[in-house]
């Protein structure tokens, strides 16, 4: 609703007035429902930041600010271990096991990527069909187009966690899991995308050139293919830049990759080690979205 | 498939209604017979029924009733038997339209846009050009022969979706010229161009072949001569007016749009006034 349209000289535009008043009752409700949120949570005691939140984060962000992959040059040669009379119980070198350490983040990092690729290729695979069933502009039967359209959106509403769990019992721990779960959940985002660039394309183009009286084949590579082409190839970029992200997670439920090395970190409260994979994680996915952002711009 | 010497456009009792219920008449012709070389001006009030008229000589649009043979090939709802596919692909590759909004394939550019206009004839290219847009050296010539025609060669590498309103204009054009139809209906097409475009609008529909039927909407009834030899007026979907161009006077115009004036604040007055009767009895 526009706030600054001008009513018509002969007297306010009724539709105007109601579509604005609607909007302010919109708004209205919205702020209801953010205070019931909060009273709530309030009243049941939830709403608290812990005993001492300051020092908490001071103290996290102290052994953030040194993450271990520093050790890998910087650290101390040798670190002995002593008993309290002296002893010496063990000696480690800090920049070996470090550097084993970074060596096993690569190869999670190979497999969080792998998962993500193979993930998304098969929810484009698997997605592609049923958009073409569920796109309401092919004249597909309304009771096939609407089971299409329910199977995606049910892909969609099931995160790919909670699908990796299933998996995970079902084909065991491993990336396949994640491959499976990723292809699942993503298969119903794509569908639904794809349905969408299908819908959207400008039939009357189509029509023109099947007016030339150009073959049905001809027809489709000419009008429909370069319509279509960039928005598949768009959107399959776009979720897979999406899973690269959704897969640095699924190792916490042992679907392979860099969750596995997170959940490790985090038990054993090796902070610094987690301020690594952050780091890798972070730089993973920055240089993806560049990649794949510079790619959907020119697609354009 | 059908003699040369068969009328282009051959309506009987022709009747179009929209698809609701109540079933509004579009457009309602007894009788149209366009013979194949004539120069048509179709003239009319805005909502006249011109594009419907149109659609139904390019077969797109199928009448509720009616006979419609179109070169020597009958396509209306008593069609019988009633035309197969690649019959119906015959036909729509010797009738190039240039239709309001022009409808390019956006993403292709000015020259793959005019190509287009090749694909009816069978033998021009295979699927996997269509696809790769390696199109055959002959036909990218007569493309750029087509383009240059309509004064856009400098423009020809430019995606459809980046050229001027006017541009579009002469792309559809150019690609008109491509199909090398029989039978041409253009609706509007001068609507976006400017005074030199227009010249060059009017040369090409006027230059085709004497074999070729145009039938063309126009607007502005200064650019009646240049295209047409026949002029039909349309008013509420009926023929009431069909002489030639010569014939026509401001007195016939004037009263062309008055009818359809009348016929928007009476919808139920039929009656064609006396000077649209008077003006027909002198052709």
């Amino acid at each position: 609703m526009s706030g600054t349209a001008t009513a018509p000289a002969h007297g306010p535009d009724r539709a105007v007035e109601r579509g604005r008043l609607g909007f302010l009752a919109l708004c209205v409700a919205f702020a209801a429902l953010v205070a019931l949120c909060l009273a709530t949570l309030v009243a049941a005691g939830d709403l608290s930041f812990g005993r001492n939140p300051w020092d908490n984060l001071r103290a996290s962000l102290a052994q953030f600010a040194q993450p271990s992959f520093l050790d890998a040059w910087f650290g101390p040669e040798r670190l002995e271990y002593r008993a309290d009379d002296g002893r010496l119980l063990r000696v480690e070198d800090p920049r070996a096991l470090e550097r084993e350490f970074l060596a096993a983040t690569a190869r999670a990092t190979w497999v969080t990527f792998q998962i993500a690729t193979l993930g998304s290729l098969l929810a484009s695979l698997l997605g592609l069909p049923l958009a073409v069933l569920a796109a309401r502009t092919l004249g597909v039967p309304r009771a096939v187009s609407a089971a299409a359209a329910g199977v995606l959106r049910a892909c969609r509403s099931v995160h790919t966690l909670v699908f990796g769990l299933i998996l995970v019992g079902v084909v065991g721990l491993g990336p396949t899991a994640g491959i499976l779960a990723i292809a699942l959940h993503s298969m119903g985002t794509c569908g639904k995308l794809f349905a969408e660039s299908i819908e959207a394309l400008d039939m009357a183009s189509v029509e023109a050139v099947r007016a030339t009286g150009a073959p049905p084949l001809q027809v489709f590579f000419s009008a429909v293919w370069p319509a279509v082409l960039p928005q598949f190839v768009g959107t399959h970029l776009y979720v897979w830049e999406f899973n690269i992200r959704d897969s640095t997670v699924l190792g916490l439920i042992g679907a392979g990759g860099l969750g596995l090395l997170i959940t490790e970190a985090v038990s054993l409260f090796q902070w610094g080690r987690l301020a690594t994979l952050l780091v890798v994680i972070v730089a993973l996915v920055s240089v993806f979205d560049a990649l794949s952002g510079a790619i959907r711009r020119r697609l354009q | 498939m059908s003699a040369r010497d068969a009328p282009a456009v051959d309506l009987r009792d022709v009747v179009v209604t929209t698809p609701s219920a109540s079933g509004r008449v579009l457009v309602d012709v007894p009788a149209l017979r366009i013979d194949a070389g004539e120069r048509i001006g179709v003239i009319g009030a805005n909502g006249a029924g011109k594009s419907t008229l149109l659609r139904v000589l390019a077969g797109t649009c199928q009448p509720s009733f009616g006979r419609v043979r179109l070169l020597g090939c009958s396509v209306g709802p008593q069609a019988d038997p009633a035309p197969g596919a690649g019959q119906r692909r015959a036909l729509r590759a010797q009738i190039g339209q240039v239709m309001q909004g022009l409808h390019l394939v956006p993403r292709l550019t000015a020259r793959e846009n005019v190509v287009l206009g090749a694909l009816g004839d069978p033998a021009a290219m295979p699927a996997w050009r269509a696809w790769t847009r390696l199109y055959p050296r002959d036909i990218r010539a007569r493309a750029g022969a087509a383009l240059d025609r309509v004064g856009l060669s400098d423009r020809a590498e430019v995606r459809a979706d980046r050229l001027s309103g006017g541009e579009r204009q002469r792309v559809a054009l150019a690609r008109l010229l491509m199909q090398r139809p029989r039978l041409v209906l253009a609706d509007e097409p001068t609507s976006a161009l400017d005074p030199t475009g227009t010249e060059v609008a009017c040369g090409i529909l006027a230059g085709f072949d004497a074999g070729v039927a145009v039938v063309t909407v126009v607007h502005d009834p200064a650019l009646l001569p240049r295209v047409a030899e026949r002029v039909i007026g349309l008013a509420g979907g009926r023929i009431v007016l069909d002489m030639p161009v010569a014939a026509v006077d401001g007195a016939a115009l004037a009263a062309l749009y008055t009818v359809d004036r009348e016929r928007a604040t009476a919808p139920e007055d039929r009656a064609v006034p006396a000077a649209l009767h008077a003006a027909a009895e002198r052709c």
